[in-house]
């Protein structure tokens, strides 16, 4: 049952909240010991929040359109009384003493917290298997993984065993996920959502946003959760761009662009088939071009510099001093070195290590200062795709060639369209060597280095696995996200 | 390429630890990466500002005083959930003393 659902059945008193509840929490009992999905089920707590809620709609409240929806939380997102671990040893006990600025809002609009949900360690990873409580696993084949970070909330969500979910993407952590598990997954533009209360990955990247059953439940979320925040300095009020759902007057054709880099080696011949079937679909009500986004090459490369670095001073504050288990040891740098070693796991403490020394003295220029102004070339090149070509202005007069390829052929681009991942769902324990990992983010990690929003979602399946589409807006641009990608959702049905 | 004496320079000043079996990976993976990362030698930047972050900030200032989130919240329950969290503590003060190793 989708939120939509959900609402509709609880306002014309078709459903209760307690039976809804009771319904998901014998399902997370059945399933999860196989999917590990939950790291921990708040039962006790979910059931006496729904008898209340029940009681209020008795005496006559109107319900909102989340009042008793339950949701699972991806476990670096505070929870006030509630463990937030990270899937990691050395937070294992960290109980928060706040709540994240999602959670707040959520709450007051009277969402249930089934539980926290697994993910990679400190959501370093694509596969949720670098958690330390074991891996999570892919809901339509246990064998498989759910992809990561976010990969107890997807398969969660994909599973059944929660309405709907909030995972944070940093290079892909929603949308890889989502896609693996068959359900929509939005990054949001960078400050749209405030990451107050969300345990920092990569701060210049880290966005939070909702995974759900349907583009309309992702963004029913996403209008709650978003908003300018006090306490985020970085999270910015939408404004004009507005996320709220706006009635079109008509159907009104959108210029989508396909950018070749996105599409070529290293994708699935498979997933490539079923994008360009959707494609062709969209092609009868929508204007399709080939763009060029030239420096996509470079953005695995950049990523790859920018988060260890942000990681390695982002993750200074796990000494074992203040929380988590404290090794002893004779002296206080032993003590450190003692704690992060045995309490954080490998993959976290190589990125620690490598972002050590892209920043160390001698390697900063070559490394860390290069990779920012890559960063600002991969930003250009959705810029220039997306600029509104001046009225004046002929296709002829904006297009320009230069040594790297093409260059804006074609401004005004509304949406691109792209494959998620480029691969079906991997099998536990496939991609031991950190690079082949770090390789299935590939199409994810633009959108992150340029702060722009990203959606995923489902369009079919091979060989009975999932395969996400992506789509990709300009700045505050969720609205037009929302608006393709239920034309595309329709189209599947 | 990273050589073991910079793998355990880099060590002391991450402040991390690693098991023999674990740094004898490190070298090779890190070495990895490294090549791969090395293809932004080819990216023309000349010119190029740094991009440090994906939006453009400016400074915003507030008044100098509490912003907490749970402000109707028991200030004091949120000071026990601190302390509790610490690894270790001593007797006296009702156990609101925190240890830590002496830095000098």
């Amino acid at each position: 049952m989708t939120i939509k659902e959900f609402h509709e059945a609880l306002k014309n008193k078709k459903t209760s909240v307690k039976g809804t509840i009771v319904s998901y929490l014998d399902k997370i009992k059945k399933e999860n010991k196989n999917l590990n999905a939950y790291l921990e089920v708040f039962a006790e707590e979910s059931m006496a929040r729904a008898e209340d809620i029940d009681k209020r709609i008795e005496e006559g409240e109107e319900p909102l359109e989340l009042l008793g929806v339950p949701i699972a939380m991806k476990d670096n997102i505070l929870i006030r009384g509630h463990i937030a671990s990270a899937a990691s040893k050395i937070l294992g006990n960290y109980v928060a003493s706040y709540d994240a600025f999602v959670i707040e809002k959520l709450k007051k609009a009277g969402v249930i917290f089934l539980g926290r949900t697994n993910m990679d360690e400190f959501a370093m990873g694509s596969s949720t298997e670098n958690s330390a409580y074991g891996p999570a696993r892919n809901p339509f084949d246990s064998e498989r993984v759910p992809g990561g970070s976010s990969g107890g909330s997807a398969a969660a969500v994909g599973g059944g065993l929660a309405m709907a979910a909030l995972g944070s993407d940093t290079g892909g952590s929603i949308r890889q996920p989502a896609a693996f598990c068959g359900v929509v997954g939005l990054k949001p533009t960078y400050g749209a959502v405030s990451r107050s209360g969300l345990i920092a990955m990569a701060s210049s990247l880290d966005q939070i946003g909702p995974i759900a059953q349907s583009v309309e439940d992702a963004e029913t979320i996403f209008n709650i959760i978003s908003g300018k925040d006090g306490l985020d300095s970085t999270s910015t009020e939408l404004g004009d761009h507005g996320a709220k759902p706006q009635k079109r007057p008509g159907r009104q054709a959108d210029k989508i662009g396909v950018p070749k880099e996105y599409f070529s080696e290293g994708l699935d011949l498979r997933i490539k088939k079923s994008i360009d079937d959707i494609i062709g679909k969209l092609s009868k009500d929508h204007e399709i071009i080939e763009i060029s986004l030239p420096h996509t090459k470079y953005a695995l490369d950049c990523y790859y510099i920018i988060v260890p670095a942000e990681v390695s001073s982002n993750m200074a504050r796990y000494d074992g001093i203040r929380y988590g288990a404290r090794q002893n040891a004779p002296d206080l740098l032993d003590v450190y070195k003692k704690s992060r070693g045995e309490g954080i796991g490998l993959e976290v403490r190589r990125r620690i290590l490598l972002g050590t020394y892209v920043l160390s003295h001698g390697y900063y220029d070559a490394y860390y200062s290069r990779a920012q102004k890559v960063r600002a070339l991969i930003k250009k090149d959705f810029d220039e795709v997306f600029k509104k070509p001046a009225r004046d202005a002929t296709p002829a007069s904006n297009a320009s060639r230069s040594d790297t390829g093409w260059h804006s052929v074609v401004g005004g681009v509304d949406v691109i369209v792209a494959p998620t991942t480029p691969s079906l769902p991997f099998k536990i324990g496939e991609k031991s060597d950190p690079l082949s990992m770090y390789l299935s983010d590939i199409y994810t990690i633009p959108a992150n280095l340029a702060g722009i929003p990203a959606l995923s979602l489902p369009i079919g399946k091979i060989d009975n696995l999932p395969v996400g589409m992506q789509l990709i807006a300009p700045h505050f641009g969720e609205r037009r996200l929302f608006g393709l990608g239920r034309e595309i959702e329709k189209m599947i049905k | 390429m990273i050589s073991k004496e910079d793998i355990e320079h880099l060590k002391d000043l991450a402040r991390v630890e690693f098991v023999e079996k674990e740094t004898e990976k490190l070298a090779g993976d890190l070495g990895a990466i490294l090549a791969h990362i090395d293809s932004l030698k080819d990216a023309d930047v000349s010119g190029v500002a740094e991009a440090v972050r994906a939006i453009d900030l400016k400074n915003i200032f507030r008044k100098d005083e509490s912003a907490a989130r749970n402000v109707e919240a028991d200030q004091y329950q949120t000071t026990i959930a601190l302390i509790s969290a610490f690894p270790e503590k001593h007797d006296a003060g009702h156990g609101t003393y925190l240890k830590v190793k002496s830095i000098l």
